[in-house]
């Protein structure tokens, strides 16, 4: 459609104007379309996962390449400066274990004082394994694609952790692959708590990879740098106790944090079930608020 | 003799490949398909590569695809990207119009005009992703997707000559 008229051709002319209205139609479909994904991101569940089932695949074999390059290069890095690292090493590794053995006591006291209370006790199940493959690289929203899917036991809504701390939760599953909206995705809420002292927070990512956190109460900010939050398993998804994010800056009346769980360091991340199903079908549903 | 050494260079066999019409539709997918690539970010400021080469197709020539086939190709890459379904429909039909409308206003094309336009749908492209993000629960401030848009203008020209190239090759010349 360079000129208006592409000459005397009728035939040219009634294709190119068909092909605009193809277009027009193209465009309020394509609206109907995002008004549907943003009101009810429910409906395209089904092909966005038969999508993640040609992405993921892809990107766990390419994925594979990148990690050996990218261990090369730390691996050279950690050659360069060894005797420091030993010695700090070895002296981080005798207060640790004088921390173990503290540890170790308040485990079985804990243990004793569950039993007196007869407190139901959740044993971690994990309903599946995969890696962090891919991420939205492109986009203002923090996802990863996770490479376990629905083939593997995976259901939208779970929650993904890792040994470092929390990572997400699952908002599309595949057979093969699901997509897992990171804590650091502004969407995403997670009720929390300060490992010193307990104080509940809420955290909310910032859509960099950092992760904000204010006190529920108003009042005095009561975060320091390096403090811990951890997650309180209020609304019943997540689990408690899992480390979320270390506390790198104060603001007005909260801080930053950077999440202990990096997407792109993990290797392996961990699905699963939700903490309390009954307490989350009680509420609204719980993946309200994703596309 | 002289005669043949001054003839153009015209090789037998060099002719558009075949499925010459299709190439660009191609690309297009292939570079949605690009965010499959390994790449954990945590900041989100590499290029739609989807949106770049369609709008690079689009500036160089008018007619790389029928008009209509953006609606298809961005449902392709909205599902690739994940970004909310309907997104790359709306925007990617609306540039092809809005391009349209361009070519029949423009006397003249060069280098910096075409650079021009494409950041003026780069920024539109940004704008809305930060605007749809915004309706969908994640409002984040404008500043954190600038970053994002730089890159983007500072890539075009590669993705324009890529595809430049693309097109020489599949028209065999």
């Amino acid at each position: 459609m360079a000129t208006a008229r592409p000459g005397w051709s009728r035939r040219a002319q009634y294709g190119l104007f068909f092909s605009f209205l193809a277009l027009i139609a193209g465009l309020l479909f394509g609206l109907i379309l995002l008004a549907l994904s943003l009101l009810a991101p429910a409906k395209f569940q089904q092909i966005r996962g038969a999508a993640l089932d040609l992405t993921a695949p892809a990107a766990s074999s390419l994925r594979g390449v990148t990690t050996t390059v990218e261990g090369l290069g730390s691996g050279a890095s950690d050659y360069w400066d060894a005797t420091s690292q030993n010695g700090e090493l070895k002296r981080e590794r005798t207060a640790m274990l004088r921390r173990m053995v503290e540890a170790k006591a308040i485990f079985q006291e804990n243990q004793q004082l569950k039993a007196l209370l007869h407190l139901r006790e959740h044993e971690p199940a994990t309903v599946a394994i995969g890696r962090v493959v891919g991420s939205s690289f492109n986009s203002p929203r923090r996802f990863a694609i996770l490479s376990a899917g629905t083939r593997d036991g995976v259901q939208v809504g779970m929650p993904v952790r890792s040994a470092d701390g929390l990572v997400g939760r699952i908002i599309d599953a595949g057979a093969l692959g699901s997509r897992v909206l990171l804590v650091s995705d502004r969407a995403n809420i997670v009720p929390a708590r300060l490992l010193r002292g307990g104080m509940p927070v809420i955290s909310q990512g910032r859509g960099d990879g950092t992760i904000d956190v204010r006190p529920l109460e108003v009042g005095r900010n009561p975060f320091r740098r390096g403090d811990i939050i951890i997650t309180s398993g209020t609304g019943g998804l997540y689990p408690p106790l899992v480390p979320i994010a270390r506390v790198v800056k104060l603001d007005d009346d909260g801080a930053v944090a950077v999440p202990l769980a990096d997407p792109a360091n993990i290797s392996f991340a961990t699905v699963e079930p939700p903490y309390e199903p009954a307490a989350i079908d009680s509420q609204a549903s719980p993946d309200q608020d994703v596309p | 003799m002289v005669r043949s050494a001054l003839a153009t260079k015209r090789r037998i066999g060099q002719g558009p490949k075949p499925f010459a019409g299709y190439i660009p539709a191609a690309t297009v997918v292939f570079a949605s398909f690009l965010t499959a690539l390994p790449v954990i970010s945590t900041s989100g400021w590499y290029p739609d590569f989807g949106f770049l080469a369609l709008i690079s197709w689009r500036l160089l020539r008018s007619d790389p695809w029928p008009a209509w086939w953006a609606a298809p190709l961005g449902l392709v890459n909205d599902l690739f990207t994940g970004f909310p379904v309907g997104f790359s429909v709306t925007l990617w039909s609306a540039t092809m119009l809005a391009l349209d409308l361009v070519d029949r206003r423009t006397m003249w094309r060069d280098y910096w005009i075409e650079w021009g336009l494409a950041a003026v749908l780069l920024a539109a492209n940004e704008w809305l992703q930060w605007r749809v993000a915004a309706l969908s629960g994640a409002r984040v401030p404008f500043l954190a997707v600038v970053p994002a848009l730089v890159i983007g203008l500072c890539i075009f020209p590669i993705s324009a000559w890529v595809v430049s190239r693309i097109d020489r090759w599949r028209l065999g010349r």
